[in-house]
C-alpha cells in the first residue's frame, strides 16, 4: 500500500493548467522531495494532497482512502507546516501547542506537548508570545505544531526558507529524526537540502512531473556532477 | 469541542490587543458622558434613549473587531493549517461568534454602569437588555465575518468605519430619522440599525409598544441572511485564498 498515490492528478485555474495529470506513488515512511522552479505546481500539488483544494480531475489516494470521499478521516492522519509560519501570533508557544491539540482533540495532550517540547528544545520559549520569536524559532514552533496529531503523513512546504545556516541544520536534524517513522513530503528550493534529506526526488516543471528518482539516479541519468546540475538539465532540457 | 477551542483562541487574540478594545469602549463612554453635560432639548439625548444608542454604537465596533480578526487569520498561514485539519465551517463561524460574546457582555456592563452613575435608573430591564444584546450582536458579528472574509486586513479599518458611521447615522441615536426626509427615513427602515435600537430602547424603558413588527422582522431577516452569507463567503474565500 502506498502512503500517497495520485492518478492523472490535474488542477486547472480557468485557462491555466497548474498541475497536469501527475501520477505519483510515495511509499510509507519515505521522505519524498518535490523540486521545481517557481510556478512549477509544487504548492498546488501539496494543497490538493492535503485537501485544501480539490482537483479538477484525477484521483488522490491517501493510505488507500479517497481524499474526496474520506476527507475527515484523511485530515486526521496528515498535517502540514505551510510555507509561511502558521502560528497564532498573540498566543504563547505553549498556548499554540494546546490550541492545535484541541483542534485534533488529542486525548493525552499534556504528554504529547512535553514530547514535542523536548524534541524541538522549546523550553526556553514556551511562555513567550509567538509573534515575539525570531524567524527560526517561529519555524521550529510551526513544525512542532504540525506533529501534534502524530501524523502518518507530514507536508513540509519550504521549511527552511529564510533561515540561517545554524537554524537550518537544526531543522535538518529534527527532520532526520522523523525519517522512516512517518511519510514526509518536502518542497524546497535548496538542492542540497533535497539531496541530504530525501529518499527520492520528484522534479516538477510547468505543472508536469518531469522526472523522479534518487539523487544519484538523477545525477547519473543526466550525466551531471551534482543534483543542482541534474535539476537544471531536467528542467531546461539541457538548453542552459 | 473544536468550536470552543477555536473560540478560546480567538478570545485570547482579541484581548491581547487591548489598545483597540480600550478605544472601542472609551469612545462610546466619552459620547455618553459628553452628551449628558450639554443640555440638548428633546428626548434623543436623555439617558433612557441615548444609552441604547451607545449599546448599538458599540456593536458596530464589534463588527470592526470581527472583520479585523477574520481578515488577519486569512492573511496568515494559520487558516491553511486549520484548513487541513478536521475543523468544519460551522466550527469556524461559531468559534468566531462565541469569542465575541463575552466582549459584547463586558462592553454592555461597562456602558450601563457608566449610565447608572450618570443618572440612569437601575432596573431589571438592564439585565434583559444585556440578554437581548447577545442575540442582536450575532448580526453584527456575522457582518464582521462577512466583511473580514471579503476584504484584506488593511481594508478592514476603512470598511469597518463605514459600518460605524452607518450605524450612528441611521440608527437614530443622534437624531430622529424624520428630521432628514423621506428617502433617509426609508433607508433607516430598510437597514437594521434603527430596528436594533428600537428593540433595545423598548426593552430598557419597558415600553414595548415602540417595537413594531417591522423592527423584529428586519432584525431576524438581516441576522439569518448575513449569517448564511458569511458562512458561504468564508468557506468560498478559504478555498480561493488557497489557490
Amino acid at each position: 500500500m502506498y502512503s500517497i498515490e495520485t492518478k492523472k492528478l490535474t488542477k486547472k485555474f480557468k485557462d491555466k493548467t497548474a498541475v497536469n495529470g501527475i501520477n505519483l506513488q510515495i511509499n510509507e515512511g519515505e521522505l519524498f522531495a518535490l523540486l521545481g522552479t517557481n510556478g512549477a505546481g509544487k504548492t498546488t500539488t501539496i494543497k490538493m494532497l492535503t485537501g485544501l483544494i480539490m482537483p479538477t480531475s484525477g484521483e488522490i489516494l491517501i493510505n488507500n482512502m479517497n481524499i474526496q470521499k474520506d476527507t475527515i478521516k484523511i485530515k486526521n492522519i496528515l498535517n502540514i507546516s505551510p510555507q509561511e509560519t502558521a502560528i497564532a501570533p498573540n498566543l504563547s508557544v505553549k498556548e499554540n501547542l494546546e490550541f492545535m491539540a484541541g483542534v485534533y482533540q488529542i486525548k493525552d495532550k499534556k504528554n504529547k506537548i512535553s514530547e514535542l517540547v523536548e524534541l524541538f528544545k522549546l523550553d526556553e520559549v514556551l511562555d513567550k508570545k509567538a509573534k515575539t520569536l525570531s524567524g527560526g524559532w517561529q519555524r521550529k514552533v510551526s513544525i512542532a505544531i504540525s506533529l501534534i496529531n502524530d501524523p502518518k503523513i507530514l507536508f513540509l512546504d519550504e521549511p527552511t526558507l529564510g533561515l540561517d545556516v545554524i537554524a537550518r541544520k537544526e531543522l535538518w536534524n529534527v527532520i532526520n529524526k522523523l525519517k522512516g517513522k512517518i511519510t514526509i513530503i518536502l518542497t524546497t528550493h535548496y538542492m542540497e537540502e533535497a539531496e541530504q534529506l530525501s529518499d527520492r526526488i520528484g522534479i516538477m516543471s510547468n505543472g508536469n512531473l518531469v522526472d523522479i528518482g534518487t539523487s544519484n539516479e538523477l545525477i547519473k541519468k543526466t550525466n551531471t556532477k551534482s543534483i543542482e546540475d541534474a535539476f537544471v538539465k531536467i528542467v531546461t532540457g539541457g538548453n542552459l | 469541542m473544536r468550536m470552543l477551542n477555536f473560540a478560546r483562541r480567538n478570545f485570547k487574540e482579541l484581548i491581547r490587543d487591548p489598545l483597540s478594545l480600550i478605544f472601542e469602549i472609551l469612545l462610546p463612554i466619552f459620547l455618553l458622558f459628553i452628551f449628558q453635560q450639554i443640555n440638548i432639548p428633546g428626548d434623543t439625548y436623555k439617558l433612557e434613549s441615548f444609552t441604547p444608542g451607545i449599546i448599538v454604537f458599540g456593536f458596530s465596533f464589534i463588527t470592526l473587531f470581527t472583520a479585523t480578526l477574520v481578515s488577519k487569520d486569512r492573511s496568515s498561514s494559520l487558516l491553511i493549517r486549520l484548513g487541513t485539519s478536521p475543523m468544519k465551517s460551522s466550527d469556524y463561524i461559531l468559534g468566531y461568534i462565541l469569542s465575541l460574546i463575552p466582549i459584547v457582555l463586558i462592553q454592555g456592563v461597562i456602558f450601563f454602569t457608566v449610565a447608572v452613575i450618570l443618572g440612569l435608573h437601575f432596573s431589571l430591564n438592564i439585565i434583559y437588555v444585556l440578554f437581548i444584546s447577545i442575540i442582536i450582536s450575532i448580526l453584527f458579528i456575522a457582518l464582521g465575518i462577512l466583511l473580514g472574509s471579503l476584504v484584506s486586513e488593511k481594508a478592514t479599518g476603512g470598511i469597518g468605519s463605514i459600518v460605524v458611521q452607518l450605524t450612528s447615522f441611521t440608527s437614530g441615536m443622534f437624531f430622529s430619522k424624520d428630521l432628514v426626509g423621506n428617502v433617509f427615513t426609508k433607508i433607516c427602515e430598510i437597514l437594521p440599525f434603527e430596528s436594533c435600537l428600537n428593540i433595545i430602547k423598548g426593552i430598557l424603558n419597558n415600553n414595548l409598544e415602540i417595537i413594531n413588527i417591522r423592527n423584529i422582522i428586519v432584525v431576524i431577516v438581516y441576522t439569518i441572511g448575513i449569517l448564511i452569507l458569511s458562512i458561504i463567503t468564508f468557506k468560498k474565500k478559504m478555498i480561493s485564498d488557497n489557490k
